[in-house]
This record gives structure tokens, sequence and C-alpha cells, in this order.
């Protein structure tokens, strides 16, 4: 019960990640509900048995990753999808930005939607590209 | 107080407490909802997120129309000289709150895409496109508006854009939007009051959001039917009709072919090829047999009984 009060009612943390731990939610939003063995197992690079608990443990205390048990073992899954989590750190980051009252809003909200325009552009240019590309896989793949 | 106006108050208090209830357990069950759907086909997934969204407004109806309404005819005698307590009028009071929000919203969506749809009348011309009877407008954009036969709607410019094979899968689209009813479904959720006026759980919304990706999805699958070259051709109609800025908002009744997530949608369109044979039964088990359990404890004779001294505690 303490435990369960101490996990729900701590300070959240903050929502950057290290590089392992992104490492791993990657791994968990791809493969899904996993223990530290499959996520050890999972990875490309050989990471120690405790390295990864460890981890695990501090994105579950972070608030990222729900964990039941299960026989001897946790069974970690992400509580959010990848999609909501990258939500969440854009609208945090632009919250940030936004809460500093020595910053102008107006400029700092015309600067993100010309960066979204932009990068609206530059993303239909890149599916494009993609769409190209497996069309010609598609053709050649008809030819042979 | 009169019989009717009594019944009236117990009813929508009884409606408040259920719905708030109910909308409680959806918002705690919807991250748990939209995981699973992510695992599933988006037909299944469409229709699991629509049953938890729209859970709460179904259970507060039941609530009141198989149990208040009933209990309180066959247990309350009409001589009974009783008051309506003060909570209970509070809660009948946000009842009326809720509804007139929902009510107001509902009439504007539907206001909004009446007026698109008779615009689009006066002003398109009738075509028939790849077999589809649509209406040409000016615009940028290809979209489906109306409720009951809905309609599709091609922007010229599209027109002139888009390769026939482009044009048809975008039509397909749409037809499999239209052949779902899907217009009808966001009238529903348009329709489903908040808990508390103005205020519905984030998970709730989440749920509605997600609802709408699957909705693309599933009619991305539709129009595709498994075909690897339809889904090339869709795929590169949803970046011709983004880059044009084709996208509708005027209303929430009015589909649009290219709403949001349009990358993941065209990921999803070239590394997987979808298939409308699917057969996900068992949320449909699963209602059915929750519906059996229900009717069998309602049949009960003292279910009623119990419902009429519920409702004495909450009158008082």
């Amino acid at each position: 019960m303490i435990a369960f009060l101490k996990n729900r009612f701590a300070p959240r943390k903050s929502a950057d990640l290290g590089p392992l731990e992104n490492t791993v939610m990657e791994y968990l939003w791809t493969s899904g509900e996993s223990n530290v063995r499959d996520v050890m197992d999972g990875l490309d690079r050989p990471l120690a048995y405790t390295t990864i608990m460890t981890t695990l443990d501090r994105l579950f205390k972070k608030g990222l990753l729900d964990r039941r048990k299960s026989e001897r073992a946790f069974f970690y899954s992400p509580r959010l999808t990848q999609r909501e989590w990258e939500q969440k750190r854009a609208a945090d980051l632009v919250a940030g930005l936004l809460v500093d009252p020595t910053r102008s809003s107006d400029v700092l909200i015309s600067c993100l939607v010309e960066a979204a325009g932009q990068q609206d552009a530059a993303l239909l240019d890149e599916l494009e590209r993609k769409i190209r590309l497996k069309r010609k896989e598609l053709d050649r793949r008809r030819k042979s | 107080m009169s019989y009717a106006f009594r019944l009236l108050c117990l009813s929508l208090a009884a409606f408040f407490l259920v719905h708030l209830a109910a909308g409680l357990a959806a918002a705690w069950f919807a991250p748990v909802a939209i995981r699973r759907a992510e695992r599933l086909r988006p037909r299944a997934a469409a229709r699991l997120l629509l049953i938890v969204r729209l859970f709460p407004l179904a259970c507060a109806l039941f609530a009141v129309a198989a149990l208040c309404v009933p209990s309180y005819l066959w247990f309350e005698p009409e001589a009974a000289t009783e008051d309506v307590g003060i909570v209970c009028l509070a809660f009948a009071f946000l009842t009326v709150a809720i509804w007139s929000i929902s009510v107001t919203r509902v009439t504007q969506a539907l206001w909004n895409s009446r007026r698109y749809l008779r615009e689009c009348e006066r002003t398109g011309r009738q075509l028939n496109l790849a077999g589809n009877p649509s209406l040409v407008v000016k615009g940028n954009d290809v979209a489906l508006a109306g409720l009951l036969h809905p309609r599709v709607i091609v922007a010229e410019e599209v027109l002139e854009t888009l390769s026939s094979d482009q044009l048809e899968a975008a039509l397909r689209h749409e037809r499999a939007h239209a052949t779902s009813h899907d217009n009808l479904k966001r009238l529903l959720l348009v329709l489903a009051p908040d808990v508390f006026p103005f205020f519905t759980p984030a998970a709730c919304s989440h749920a509605e959001r997600a609802w709408m990706k699957f909705t693309e999805w599933s009619a991305d699958d539709c129009a595709v039917a498994g075909d690897t070259s339809r889904s090339l051709s869709l795929a590169a109609a949803l970046v011709r009709v983004a880059r044009m800025g084709g996208t509708h908002q005027s209303s929430p009744l009015v589909t649009s072919l290219v709403a949001e997530d349009l990358s993941a949608r065209v990921d999803r369109l070239l590394h997987t090829v979808p298939d409308v044979k699917e057969s996900n039964r068992w949320i449909s088990g699963i209602l059915a047999l929750a519906a059996v359990v229900v009717a069998t404890l309602i049949l009960q004779p003292a279910a009623l009984s119990s419902v009429h001294w519920l409702l004495e505690r909450l009158m008082n």
C-alpha cells in the first residue's frame, strides 16, 4: 500500500529520457509487454541483466511503464503509446516556454507555426519520396 | 409536488449519477482499451473505442428507462405527497445542464454540416466518378457530408490533380466511410454528454481521437482491399490532397479524406497491405453476454423493489 501511494503521488521527474531509457522504451513500444530477460535479448547491444532491470524500474518510477508480477518476474508495458509520449513531450516543452513571462508568447507561437509549415512541406516531400521508392520496388518485382 | 414532476426529477437525478459513475469507469478503462485497440484490426478497434466512449450514455439511459421509471410507476403510490430534496433537484439540474450543452453542440454541428452540403449542392455539379455519384465543387478537398444519405464531395482542383487510380482509391475510401455510417457515429459522439457541465475526462477524449484514427485506417483498408497497387495510389492521393491544403474543419459531421495522422496513415499503407477480411467477433460476444446477464438480473422480482428503495433515498 505504501509503495502504491509513494508511486502514485510522488512528484513526476523530468520528461527527458536518457539514451538507454529511450532504447528500452522503443523496444517496449514495438514489442509490447516484456520482462527484463525479453528486453535484454531484444536489444542490439549486450547489457547486464541488472542494468536493464534498473532502467525498467526507473521508467516505472517515472510513471512511463505499468508493471505486473507474474510468478517471480515483473512484466513491464508502456503506459502511453509512442505517439502520446511524443505529444506529451511537445506539450511540456511548449508549456515550459510559454510559462516564462519574460518571453513574448506571440513570437514563440509564430515561430512554432512557421516551423510547423516548413516541417509539413518537408514531411510531404519525404512521404512522396517513400511512395515513389515503393512504387519502383513494386514495378521491379512485377517485371522479375 | 405532482407525481409526474417527481418522476421527472428522479429520472434526471438518476441519469446524472449513473452517467457520472459510468463516465469515471469509462475514463479508467479508456487507456487500457486504447492499448488493446492498437493490437486489433482497425474496424474492431474502432468498434471497441466507440463502445467505451458511448458506454456512460448507454448505461445512464438504460438505468433510467429500464429501472427507474418502471420501479417508480410500479411501487410509488399516486396519492403520495412527498417533496423532492434539494440534492435530488441539484442532480436533476446538472442533467439538464449537460444535456443542454450536448444538444447545443449537436445543433451547431448539424447546422454547419447542412449548410456546407446545401452550399455544395447549390454551387456544385453532379458527376459520376468511377461509379460513385459525386458532387464536384470548388475547393481542394475530398469529403463525405450528410448523415442518412451521405454525399461524396470532390473539389475541382482534386479532380485535375489526381490520376484516375488515385481518384478511384480516394473515392473508395469515402464510400467506405459511408458504408460504415461513420458520420452517424460522429453524431453520436458529439451527442454524448459531458460528465460534468463542460468537463469530460481526458481519457474519454483520447478514446474519441483514437476512434477517429481507427475509422480512417478502417476506411483505408476497405478502399485498398488487399491490393498493393491501390494502397500506393491511396497513399499518393493522401499526400497530394494534403499538399493542396485539403482538410475540412467546418463541422465534425463532415469526414475529410486527409484527416489527422497523415504520416502514420501513409507509412501504414506503404508497409502493410491491409485486408478487409477479418473476424473479430469477441466484442459482440462479450456485449451479448453482458446483455443476457443484465437482463437476467433485472428480471429478478427484487431488482425493481431495490431500485425503488434507492430512489426513495435519492428523493429525500
